[in-house]
């Protein structure tokens, strides 16, 4: 014992072993030679008494045997070979030091415990009261090895260390001094956040902007894909979080549901996380008491549906992207839905809002690349968004990435804004319903007060037939190249040739916000779809198109082909502008476009439901701690920076003490 | 009304027994904590089993009971074996308990489980590996046109590179060749190193952020109860 033990330059004898054949993987193949011995097998034949003699399975389905050697993990690492300490990384070099030193007060502690044996005699019995325990007398050398053991089992840790102070004893356990730390940090966090929920003068940083940013992750073309559903469209709403996100993302989900059931598109709701249906239950229940006094409560199976519950990870997410017919048919509750779907693609788009980014991947592998024509639009946690945003970036099946509670504030923001009402005073006319031809006139539009509640706006005359509503003076694309000004069908009569474009891809085709890649994704075309013509880029590689309900977008010159035809052909092929459907009206709505660092609005027009009181799901929440909750997290990330400084140089700090009291032991 | 009020009063009180953590795992106090956690625990247990049951077998137990209304078309008998070769795989995982029939559980795990494996490699090379490489390996038409996708890519090329590179070609130079890694060599490691650290911390500010975003909401409700 005297020795002390170093496992670091302790080498194990050299067994004598024979070197191994070149062959012996290959042996398990070759035939069994006479007087070769057999390898030992354990008998893994079950037998229950009464019951026949069940047959041998393949060793495969037997289950893992232990091999004679290496059975662990520890063991295969220790026969690697070591690597010289010189080729190690810093920080290993650093903890391999610590480790040896750890093993030399080990060593210490150990030789004192075998000493124990030799040493520790029976105790001195004193004539004292309270019993024998309290009238033990121990020497000091036996009190020291008392503490020691005290020490190692941890119960009189803090009797030991009581005269120096380092720890105070409460109740049962010990209460580290160690901990004031953290529960001074913590309340100083606790405090900061509360603070804008207390008072109203505690309010530091800006508020998110009104509008996304163009290019931030696609978010605005996220927006528009919702803002563009009709009463026809099912969207497939994926809640993949649980209690512990709901904090975060409930108010995002929230949104996006309130936004589907406005346009008065019908969301179908799944998860394969069970406790989320409990989330979107109860996203639906607020929704309803929001809308109560108007009687237009959402009902399930009628304007909503929650499917069933999507068990296995990825093997449930695999069998909705195969067999999504079966997964529609039946509600959480077991009930028959009555929805008749072939596939994912009778979807017009998927919302999936992720907590993880594991989630996100699943759903990117086992549905994304599963779809042909549905689009997924994403949101995330923060947490999950820096790898959520490569999936976001890389594939072109997902669409938009929406980031925590700041872009919910956002969304929030622009569906005020395009629903009009319920808005605080601006001077800004929010929401006006303009019809078809008016727009076409020149967008003009007549303002109305400000603040004041939009009534639902009578239904607009359908275009009549020989004319295509197309607009001639809708706002160009603002980060675009001056579009070469061709031919515009103003005002085409039937008999008038109107310069189109078929789409000839077979594949889906994208229009876009601007002639480049980068630009946002408006819609999707269709092989056979016909656009008319509003003019060229630069080069004639993008055709500017203009859309039926106001839009314009742009499409790249070798996806279509470019045609004349008289404005009954081209209603007669299937012409966007002859697809209008007179149960919906035309809004015009607002957008703010940052640009080199100013803000400058623009308007353009979008399809939208003649609805009664649908415009309420988008409007009628409560948005009460919305501007507090932004506020404490501005300063709660204040407060989150300050404590890890202030850890940080105390642990600076520490370590320099530490070091100067080596330097002097030395 | 009531309702909403005993909810909410439950939801206050669960709240704080989980604050109570701030404190240590302290006697009495951590039993707060834990009580809360168990609670949580056990009722999302049964909620699973509930929706388990409500969504996936009773759907089944009816449609056998009347197969003239049957959702899962039954009268096909490729559905049929299907249906009972479930049923049977959830019958033999019951048996894990006997130990002399584990073996028959161990059976239906590894279909389980290879089924699964090869669903997830599928998918992953599908939509994970092929997307990245393209992503990773894509170089914008104009060059001049489109900097900043440039730089990106320069950008993304560069970190893989060099994270590869710190973590597998940490060559054993000094055995092999007979000296140090080279200046070149430790360039690379520690770009790798750098932006390794970068991304772990982009995810740990990330983590920061919606921990901050839960604490607010929690914070917003104890109020909007006070205040209630």
């Amino acid at each position: 014992m005297s020795e002390e033990f170093n496992w670091l330059e302790y080498a194990e004898p050299e067994e004598s072993a024979p070197a191994p054949s070149p062959l012996r993987g290959l042996s398990r193949f070759l035939p069994r030679l006479p007087g070769r011995p057999r390898s030992p097998r354990l008998s893994f034949r079950p037998r229950l008494p009464g019951l026949p003699r069940l047959p041998r399975l393949p060793r495969l389905w037997r289950g893992a045997q232990p091999a004679p050697k290496q059975s662990s993990a520890a063991d295969l690492l220790g026969t690697q070979d070591e690597r010289p300490l010189e080729e190690l990384d810093d920080r290993l070099q650093m903890l391999r030091e610590r480790s040896a030193a750890n093993l030399r007060s080990e060593a210490e502690s150990r030789q004192a415990l075998y000493d124990v044996d030799e040493v520790l005699t029976a105790p001195e019995i004193l004539d004292k009261p309270g019993g024998v325990i309290s009238a033990a007398a121990l020497s000091k050398a036996q009190q020291q090895q008392v503490e020691l053991l005290k020490d190692i089992v941890g119960g009189g840790a803090a009797q030991a260390n009581e005269a120096s102070g380092g720890r105070i004893r409460l109740g049962a356990s010990a209460f580290s001094l160690s901990a004031i730390p953290r529960i001074v940090g913590t309340a100083v966090l606790l405090l900061l956040v509360s603070l804008p929920f207390a008072s109203s003068d505690f309010s530091e940083g800006e508020l998110p902007p009104a509008e996304f940013p163009e290019d931030r992750h696609g978010a605005t073309t996220l927006y528009n894909l919702l803002d563009n559903l009709t009463t026809d469209d099912y969207v497939l709403v994926a809640f993949e979080y649980g209690p512990a996100a709901a904090g975060e993302l409930d108010s995002i989900a929230e949104l996006f549901l309130r936004h589907i059931v406005a346009q008065g598109a019908k969301p179908l709701i799944v998860s394969s996380n069970p406790i989320a249906i409990a989330r979107a239950r109860n996203i639906i229940s607020g929704i309803n008491r929001s809308v109560a006094s108007s009687g237009n409560e959402l009902v399930h199976l009628r304007d909503y549906a929650i499917l069933r519950y999507l068990p296995g990870g990825s093997l449930g997410l695999r069998e909705l992207s195969e067999n999504f017919s079966d997964v529609a048919r039946v509600s959480y509750k077991g009930e028959l839905t009555g929805l008749e779907f072939e596939s994912l693609d009778d979807m017009t788009h998927i919302v999936l809002i992720a907590e993880r980014a594991e989630d996100m991947r699943q759903w990117a592998e086992q549905v994304a690349t599963q779809v042909e024509r549905t689009r997924l639009l994403a949101a995330s946690a923060y947490a999950a968004s820096p790898l959520a945003q490569i999936y976001a970036n890389s594939m072109d099946e997902i669409v938009g990435l929406l980031v925590g509670y700041r872009d919910a504030y956002t969304y929030g923001q622009k569906l005020d804004d395009d629903f009009g009402a319920l808005l605080p005073a601006s001077d800004e006319p929010e929401v006006e319903p303009v019809s078809p031809n008016r727009a076409s006139g020149g967008g003009e539009s007549q303002a109305e007060g400000a603040g004041a509640t939009v009534e639902p706006p009578p239904p607009t005359e359908p275009p009549p037939p020989t004319v295509a509503p197309l607009p001639t003076t809708t706002p160009r694309p603002t980060n675009t190249a001056s579009p070469t000004a061709t031919a515009l069908p103003t005002a085409t009569a039937t008999e008038e040739s109107i310069r189109v474009v078929e789409v000839i891809s077979p594949e889906q085709v994208r229009i876009r916000r601007g002639p480049t890649r980068a630009d946002d994704i408006l819609r999707l075309a269709l092989a056979g779809d016909l656009f008319a013509v509003i003019g060229t880029n630069g080069d004639g590689s993008w055709y500017n198109i203009a859309l039926s309900d106001g839009l314009e977008g742009w499409i790249a010159a070798f996806l279509v082909e470019e045609k004349t035809l008289t404005a009954a052909e081209f209603l007669a092929g299937g012409g966007e502008a002859s697809a209008r459907n007179p149960d919906e009206r035309v809004y015009l709505r607002r957008e703010i476009i940052a640009s080199l660092g100013k803000n400058r609005p623009r308007y353009y027009q979008v399809r939208g439901p003649i609805g009664g009181d649908i415009p309420e799901y988008a409007l009628l929440r409560d948005r009460s701690a919305e501007v507090p909750r932004l506020e404490a997290m501005t300063l709660g990330t204040l407060g989150a920076v300050l404590i890890i400084a202030g850890g940080n140089v105390l642990y600076a700090l520490g370590a320099l003490r530490r070091r100067r009291r080596e330097v002097d032991i030395e | 009304m009531m309702a909403e009020h005993t909810i909410a009063l439950v939801s206050f009180i669960l709240t704080l027994m989980v604050f109570s953590y701030v404190l240590g795992d302290l006697p009495l106090i951590g039993v707060l904590y834990r009580v809360a956690v168990y609670i949580f625990v056990g009722m999302a247990a049964a909620f699973t089993l509930v929706v388990s049951y409500e969504g996936l077998i009773l759907p089944y137990l009816q449609d056998i009971q009347n197969t003239e209304t049957s959702w899962t078309a039954l009268g096909n008998s490729a559905d049929i074996y299907i249906f009972f070769t479930a049923l049977i795989f959830g019958l033999l995982l019951l048996l894990k308990p006997v130990r002399s029939l584990a073996w028959l559980t161990n059976s239906v795990y590894a279909v389980v489980i290879v089924v699964g494996a090869a669903v997830a490699v599928v998918g992953a090379l599908g939509g994970t590996l092929f997307p990245l490489l393209h992503h990773t390996a894509s170089i914008p038409a104009n060059l001049v046109a489109d900097f900043g996708a440039l730089l990106d890519a320069l950008i993304i090329f560069v970190g893989v590179m060099t994270a590869l590179f710190y973590f597998h070609y940490q060559v054993r130079a000094a055995g092999v060749a007979g000296g140090g890694q080279s200046r070149l060599a430790r360039g690379f490691r520690h770009a790798g190193k750098v932006f390794i650290v970068t991304a772990l911390g982009a995810i740990y500010a990330s983590t920061l952020l919606t921990s901050l975003t839960i604490l607010s909401e929690r914070i917003s409700f104890l109020f909007q109860f006070g205040v209630a």
